[in-house]
């Protein structure tokens, strides 16, 4: 579903993805870790092109996303993003947030989004909130309509961008449990975080980054109890 | 010191034209201007050097050199390339478009350079094309975020258009001349327009004001 081909990228001098090569099936959970500046968000906005590619060449349920000729407006579609920050639509409520892309991007018809728009807010259990501005809602509530929101474009993949690392710790859990209906549901997922109960729990594979490479991946069960590189060991001692 | 209120009265016909000519000047000018303002400042955010260049010097030109230079130049300078004889009022407008739209044009790129770069990511990323995310969540919120600026610059222009009474515009400030040397008196005439002008910005301000509470969403 997702190939990733020796993927660089560079700020500048500043090398962040050294050689990256990963593949991702249809319905897997893949979670991502390591230490801050290892590169794993870069890699993860890399692959809807949030961020340009220096070389490689990511594949995309067979596009081939680094060429110039494919649409990127038209992949992004089927690619859905959960940012750290919420990026909500201030100026825009709740129920507007989720409508507006399928409206103006996929044309749905107005009666169709919201009524799509609902039954996600249902989803994510804030009905109540379709009518009220973003700044009203708590952390937790903002990320679950984040999360609603990229749903209503109905991507076949969604990217978590450290998803829980701005909310308060009470408020992880409900945005966790949300992604883990999410996984049970079958959406394949690429989720960098700092969780590891939920990369234990829900993942189907865990990829260690740190200094722009992989360093070690393996199923979650493997990679906690017996990691192999002495990097892993070293920074699983200090997070668990 | 003695205050003749009758020759304010005798004036009050051609002051009260005046101050209609001052609105109209202003509002033509913030009307045009604010439209140019808005593709210059988005032309300077073009990351293309050479297509923003152009943009660039256009601020540099019109916020660098004095008003009363500009309207000069459009009066006795651009004005008769076009029609043959030429028309205080008409050089009025475009003078003052032309300068207002260079400061509009900062105050746009500021407003927009201000948003989150994290709006611009998620509008991106649920499929928008650039366009689309500057119209429907960029510009939007950028323009909230400017009505106090843009309201100084209204209020600033509206001051300004005194300036345009130099080359015979018959605008407030033009009929306070008039009074001035008919009579050879300075309160009346200009205490008179003084009071006008102040009349004007505190409508304006109210206005902009109630604007700026009724677009606010907490």
């Amino acid at each position: 579903m997702i190939k990733v081909e020796q993927l660089k990228k560079s700020f500048g001098e500043n090398e962040v993805l050294k050689n990256i090569n990963v593949e991702v099936k249809s319905r897997e959970v893949v979670v991502v870790i390591g230490p801050s500046g290892s590169g794993k968000s870069t890699f993860l906005r890399c692959i809807n092109r949030l961020e340009s590619i220096t070389e490689g060449r990511i594949y995309i349920e067979g596009v081939d996303i680094t060429d110039k000729t494919t649409d990127i407006n038209q992949v992004r579609t089927e690619v859905g993003m959960v940012f750290q920050q919420f990026n909500l639509f201030p100026h825009k409520t709740v129920i507007e947030n989720i409508m507006l892309s399928p409206i103006k991007v996929r044309k749905v018809a107005k009666d169709q989004a919201r009524e799509k728009g609902m039954e996600l807010l249902r989803k994510v259990g804030l009905e109540d909130k379709a009518n009220v501005y973003p700044d009203s809602l708590s952390g937790g509530q903002k990320q679950r309509i984040a999360i609603a929101r990229a749903l209503a474009m109905e991507p076949k993949i969604m990217l978590f961008d450290e998803p829980t690392s701005a909310l308060d710790p009470e408020m992880v859990g409900e945005v966790l449990e949300v992604m883990k209906q999410l996984a049970k549901e079958g959406m394949t997922m690429i989720v960098v975080t700092h969780e590891m109960g939920f990369a234990r729990e829900v993942g189907d594979r865990v990829i260690f980054m740190d200094g722009g490479y992989i360093v070690e991946e393996n199923v979650p069960s493997e990679i906690f109890t017996n990691p192999k590189e002495e990097r892993t060991k070293s920074f699983l001692s200090k997070v668990l | 010191m003695d205050f003749r209120l009758d020759i304010i009265v005798e004036y009050a016909p051609f002051l009260l034209k005046g101050t209609l000519l001052t609105l109209g000047l202003s509002i033509s000018g913030v009307l045009i201007g604010t439209i140019l303002g808005l593709f210059i400042g988005l032309g300077k955010i073009i990351r293309n050097r050479i297509i923003s260049s152009p943009f660039v010097c256009y601020i540099a030109f019109f916020r660098g050199t004095p008003l009363f230079v500009q309207v000069l130049i459009v009066h006795f300078g651009v004005v008769p390339l076009f029609i043959h004889e030429t028309n205080g009022i008409v050089a009025g407008i475009i003078a003052l478009s032309l300068n207002s739209a260079a400061y509009v044009a900062e105050i746009f790129r500021s407003g927009i350079q201000s948003i989150d770069k994290g709006q611009m990511e998620a509008s991106r990323s649920l499929g928008m094309t650039h366009v689309q995310a500057m119209k429907y969540v960029i510009l939007p919120q950028a323009f909230k975020r400017i009505i106090p600026p843009l309201g100084n610059e209204f209020i600033a222009l509206l001051k300004d258009s005194s300036i345009v009474s130099v080359v015979a515009a018959p605008e407030l400030m033009y009929w306070a001349t008039a009074m001035n040397t008919q009579y050879g008196r300075v309160w009346e005439p200009y205490l008179t327009a003084s009071l006008i002008y102040l009349v004007l910005t505190l409508v304006l301000s109210f206005l902009l004001n109630r604007l700026e509470r009724r677009l606010a969403t907490e």
